[in-house]
């Protein structure tokens, strides 16, 4: 990479990415836990959408997420292809312990995969994995499981009553076989525990077709109408699969 | 919610009452009018008020000319300016519109008396609640301040009868300042009435916010609060309080410098107005919450999810008392609006309020910021820190929403050196996050003089906005709103438009752009006439979970549908027709545009087919008929009205030569009973089974012009045209609407009315074009060979129908007679809108997903990068004490005062000195006897 004419070496790859889903599944949360390596039991709701940026290293490269974090409500689904157009990756979250965000979230992969970037690399996210593991289901004393929920990411006003598994209203098997149907990557996660949250972006870099980004953006932004763009492509023609399989924490963060 | 909103473009600018309203903060809506009938006869003869508008209320509005002062000599300078009476209230402005201004209610007002002065000068002397009297002296024409007066009077009886007066001494008892005040004036010469009176208050009826009880943010020492509660409780004696406050410049450079907590919820609801909501509407709220106790919505649900996540980390909102009182107000607040019901940023907005009011306040002022303050752009409470986001909605309140701009060109102004060198927004957010983070650091730390080193950067940036920034003027922002309400208005509209025709379930036949060609036109008719007000969903509605299908979506209404149709056929210019949504919409006319001669004719037949039995009725037939009628009605010639009476009759003929045997005997040819067309009433029953689709084809098919416009013509005559750009009354701006603000009067309106009906019968493209849609045969034909599947008797009879037929006038009034003679039935005359129904609402409902918002949010959401709030706990409180700061409140008293010096500006009165002389004197003269 030292020979690479622009300096690809300094420079990251920026890769755009777009969070989505219903409401309070947990979305703010899981960037939060990426980003900061943070959890906050009582996040308040994002607002039109937040920005944060978080640098990773896959391989011999760095990649840049740019991360649009939407909000859930319902009412501001018209603003969503602001943040999602261009995007190289979305990650479409829902609450396993909520079926109905699970619905919504397969309205989203629907209205990502008519209307996105062709190319854009979804991934799907159960979160709130802590309230349904047997580890924070004891289900011994009865008298507070009102506490543990609300020490948890429940969703506020939600009956809160049971632990561990009865919580689930959507089971694993259920969304991984939706998951693979639609051609998406699929995880369950905590961002409380910071369960799988690592886990999604590191596969989400390894399926990005980082070349074609290279390519573009040199094309496009550092020498514009340059024709020797594709040079970039042939420079660091890696087969991303293949390092990827072989090493495991290739992202950094 | 597929709701093709066309509220943007209906936007209106407020009037000139609007905005004399809106400046003193009054509630737009007249919810608060004076009583109708006596007061309002009794006012009816004096219509002329000079300067007045007559407004919305039943009682008489006036401006006026005069100087304002303060009874009490000394401690302001006279000020001329404006005085408002708009019942129920009076309401002041100095002549810069920003040093001095009131607003009063009337019922506030003890007593006013003519002042006894010299010769030529007329002055009120006005004694308020709180004994405090203001002295003005009305500077215009004897018969205008006679005038003035006399309005004045009437509605101060008004007030009385109303039983209005009897209302302030409670009301003043829910205020903090009545308690600041009762325990300041101690040692005041009055204080023997005051205290008795005010000391009862204390006991009862005063409900602070949360911050009572479970602790203000930030450190009370270093806010110096005791040193600001000591300057306001000066002010407030003397300028009034709640309902009577007189803001004189100090009073916003108090607020300016900060509000001290204690006094802040009262504060915030006497600047921004929602007291005179709550004053005006006492028990609203809890009877909002009482009416609806139990009741469970969207917005509820939403509500619960967001309940935790609102400044979670002040202790009150981890608590089950702050949780529940702000669970009460956002929910008051979704019942009492449901359209805009609860959007994500209001739990934040009315968790911070509730710190510092009571949760009726706190209800009553979010109403007013999210209908009238120019709500959406309230994000910073999220990125800065609390105690600083307070200071600035302090001044917010005060000096109302231009604020908001002030300050955000002053952080981009203080920050635009770096600003210049960011790369990208991730840059940029960082650089905001910083400097968020810093505002209680020192502005110069480097400097050698130790004031200047003490300036925050806070303080620095209230500056800049305030000093720098202060040529934006509301004027300002109004008028650059007006600039690019139109573009907004564009990129918005097409935004939802591309999302309208991506969501649609199936595109049916028609390309992208032939979908857009009707969104367009669907656009157009509910531009022309709004879709009538959605009711509301029925209750099973609100407690489901909203999949697509249940999600309300665009209805139209009959009015709107005809205005549709007739953009694409021109055959359907002034009828009635229907209910649907968009995809109805397009689904319904794939069926229209795309069949085939076969299907186009089952479509039709199915369409008349009421009960779906495969068979037509007589009456049903004669529907048909009428429809065919009305499809035509514009056609040149007569060849289709030929071709129409034919079908009937060898309907008829034929499907009475079908009937059993058993029957009544054959009814006579009609064309034997009547020249006229009118056909005999049928001796069988109008609902029996009369004729089947086969029967029916053969018939169409007889015909060469039903059989051509059932092929193609029908089809052809829904034309998918570009709309052209709209020239829709989209504000005041236009020609109409600027006439419109100018009339005034409700005798003058319905005239206007009538005129603008008659204009837009003249240029209306409704009635001007009713050019015939298919317009191919334009002569009558003699019926051709194929006619002979019919017997010769029946032949015959057919010729001389369309003979008859072809003898009436071809002016459009005869084609219409038969259709309305063959109304045999009121249900008839609803056909083409049965047409309609049928075809279109077969198809399946919309389920599409856009959902453009209330634009007050898409405002906000448009605004809204957000930026992560730095982590912030609420600043040690343990010091809250007030009294425990008192040993420093000398020095303490001294920095606030240095601090509001710097907000010091130049209050020129404009007044000479003869004219401040004679102001005071006013203060000392005599009422006149």
């Amino acid at each position: 990479m030292t020979d690479a004419a622009s300096g690809s070496q300094d420079r990251s790859v920026q890769v755009k990415l777009v969070l989505l889903g219903e409401a309070a599944v947990g979305k703010s949360s899981v960037v939060l836990r990426f980003v900061s390596n943070e959890f906050q039991a009582n996040k308040e709701p994002t607002i039109g959408a937040a920005f944060l940026t978080q640098k990773c290293r896959l391989e011999d490269r760095v990649l840049r997420y740019e991360i649009w974090d939407t909000a859930g409500q319902e009412r501001f689904h018209s603003l969503a292809p602001m943040y999602y157009r261009n995007a190289q990756a979305a990650v479409v979250v829902y609450d396993v312990t909520k079926a109905s965000s699970l619905e919504k979230a397969k309205t989203w992969v629907k209205e990502l995969q008519r209307q996105a970037n062709p190319n854009i690399v979804i991934a799907l996210a159960g979160n709130k994995i802590d309230l349904v593991q047997p580890s924070s289901s004891t289900p011994t004393s009865d008298s507070e499981p009102e506490e543990e929920a609300d020490d948890a990411t429940a969703t506020p006003g939600e009956p809160s009553g049971e632990n561990g598994e009865n919580l689930r209203q959507v089971p694993r098997d259920e969304a991984e076989a939706y998951a693979q149907e639609a051609g998406l990557l699929f995880f369950e996660t905590s961002a409380k525990t910071g369960e799988g949250v690592v886990e999604i972006f590191t596969e989400i870099a390894k399926k990005i077709p980082i070349e074609q980004i290279l390519a573009s953006s040199r094309g496009g932004a550092s020498r514009p109408g340059a024709p020797g763009a594709r040079n970039a492509g042939q420079e660091g023609g890696v087969n991303l699969e293949q390092n990827a399989a072989k090493d495991k924490d290739g992202c950094n963060c | 919610m597929a709701t093709i909103s066309t509220h943007l473009r209906n936007f209106k600018e407020p009037t000139r009452d609007q905005l004399t309203q809106l400046f003193f903060s009054l509630p737009v809506d007249p919810q608060i009018e004076g009583p109708p009938g006596a007061s309002a006869n009794e006012k009816s003869g004096s219509s002329s008020s000079v300067q007045g508008a007559a407004g919305g209320g039943d009682m008489e509005r006036m401006e006026i000319s005069a100087t304002l002062s303060l009874g009490v000599s000394g401690v302001e300078e006279p000020y001329p300016g404006k005085l408002y009476l708009i019942p129920p209230y009076l309401a002041f402005t100095s002549l810069d519109r920003k040093s001095v201004r009131f607003t009063i209610p009337l019922c506030t007002v003890r007593r006013v008396e003519r002042l006894n002065a010299r010769a030529g000068i007329y002055a009120l002397s006005l004694l308020l609640w709180h004994n405090m009297k203001i002295v003005v002296q009305l500077t215009s024409l004897r018969p205008n301040a006679d005038l003035f007066c006399a309005l004045l009077r009437d509605s101060l009886k008004v007030e009385l009868q109303r039983g209005q007066m009897k209302l302030v001494k409670p009301f003043s008892k829910t205020s903090f300042s009545e308690i600041l005040l009762a325990t300041a004036s101690e040692d005041e010469k009055e204080a023997a009435a005051a205290r008795e009176e005010d000391l009862r208050a204390t006991e009862t009826m005063y409900t602070g916010g949360l911050g009572l009880k479970f602790k203000f943010p930030g450190d009370a020492r270093k806010l110096r609060e005791a040193s600001k509660t000591k300057l306001w409780t000066t002010y407030l004696k003397t300028h009034g309080r709640h309902l009577t406050l007189l803001r004189y410049p100090q009073c916003t450079r108090l607020v300016q410098v900060g509000l001290p907590n204690r006094l802040r919820g009262e504060m915030w609801e006497t600047l921004s107005g929602s007291i005179y909501l709550r004053f005006s509407c006492p028990g609203d709220y809890e009877r909002i919450l009482e009416a609806n106790t139990g009741r469970t919505s969207t917005s509820t649900e939403e509500i619960e999810k967001d309940l935790h996540r609102s400044l979670p980390e002040y202790s009150a909102y981890q608590s089950e008392e702050g949780i529940n009182a702000l669970r009460r107000v956002l929910q008051a607040y979704s019942f009492k609006n449901p359209e805009t019901g609860y959007c994500q940023a209001m739990n934040i907005i009315a968790a911070a309020i509730l710190i510092y009011m009571s949760e009726e306040q706190a209800f009553w002022l979010l109403e007013v910021i999210c209908d009238r303050l120019l709500p959406g752009y309230y994000r910073f409470i999220n990125s800065m820190p609390m105690v600083f986001a307070f200071r600035i909605i302090d001044c917010f309140f005060c000096m109302g929403p231009k604020v908001l701009f002030q300050v955000a060109l002053a952080i981009l102004k203080i920050n635009g050196e770096q600003l210049l060198q960011i790369q990208d927004d991730g840059g940029f957010i960082h650089l905001m996050r910083e400097y968020f983070a810093s505002l209680g650091d020192s502005a110069h730390p480097n400097s050698s003089d130790p004031r200047a080193r003490a300036i925050t950067r806070f303080q620095e940036l209230l500056l800049v906005s305030f000093r720098e920034f202060a040529v934006i003027t509301d004027e300002t922002i109004l008028s650059e709103r007006r600039k690019f309400r139109s573009e907004v208005v564009h990129s918005i509209e097409s935004f939802s438009k591309r999302s309208a025709i991506r969501n649609l379930k199936t595109l049916e036949r028609f390309t992208k752009d032939q979908a857009g060609l009707v969104y367009d036109a669907l656009f157009k008719a509910i531009c022309i006439e709004p879709p009538p007000d959605v009711a509301q969903p029925p209750p099973s509605l609100l407690t489901t979970k909203d999949t697509a299908e249940e999600r309300p979506e665009t209805r139209i209404g009959l009015k709107t549908f005809r205005v549709f149709l007739s953009e694409i056929a021109t055959w359907a210019r002034s009828e009635k027709i229907v209910m649907n949504g968009f995809q109805d919409i397009v689904s319904g006319l794939n069926g229209v545009m795309f069949n085939d001669l076969m299907e186009n004719i089952e479509w039709f037949f199915n369409l008349h087919d009421n009960n779906k039995d495969g068979y037509l009725t007589r009456g049903e037939i004669l529907t048909l008929s009428e429809s065919l009628l009305f499809i035509f009605k514009h056609e040149i010639g007569d060849a289709y009205l030929g071709a129409v009476s034919r079908f009937m009759s060898n309907a008829f003929e034929y499907g009475d030569a079908l009937l059993p045997d058993n029957e009544q005997p054959q009814p006579q040819p009609q064309e034997e009973n009547d020249e006229s067309g009118e056909p005999t009433t049928p001796s069988i029953e109008t609902n029996q089974p009369y004729m089947n689709l086969a029967t029916f084809r053969m018939v169409v098919l007889a015909d060469e012009i039903l059989e051509s416009f059932f092929e193609t013509d029908f089809s052809s005559t829904f034309k998918l045209e570009p709309v052209p750009m709209m020239e829709l009354p989209n504000s005041n701006s236009g020609l109409l609407g600027g006439l419109w603000s100018t009339i005034t009067s409700d005798d003058s309106k319905k005239m206007f009315h009538k005129i603008s009906d008659e204009v837009g019968k003249s240029f209306g493209k409704h009635s001007a074009v009713y050019r015939p849609a298919i317009g191919k045969f334009t002569h009558l034909e003699e019926p051709k060979a194929r006619e002979s599947l019919l017997t010769p008797t029946m032949r015959r009879t057919a010729s001389r129908t369309s003979l008859n037929a072809s003898n009436s006038s071809p002016d459009n009034s005869a084609y219409l007679t038969p259709a309305t003679s063959f109304a045999t039935d009121p249900s008839t005359h609803s056909s083409p809108s049965q047409i309609a129904t049928d075809s279109l609402s077969a198809a399946s409902l919309a389920s599409s997903e856009f959902s453009p918002m209330p634009s007050m949010f898409e405002a906000a959401a448009h605004a809204a990068v957000m930026m992560e709030r730095t982590p912030f706990a609420i600043d040690d409180a343990k010091d809250d004490d007030e009294d425990s700061d008192l040993d420093d409140s000398e020095d303490g008293d001294e920095d606030v005062m240095d601090e509001v010096d710097a907000f010091l500006e130049a209050h020129d009165t404009g007044l000479t000195e003869a004219e401040r002389e004679l102001a005071k004197d006013l203060i000392n003269a005599s009422p006149v006897k």
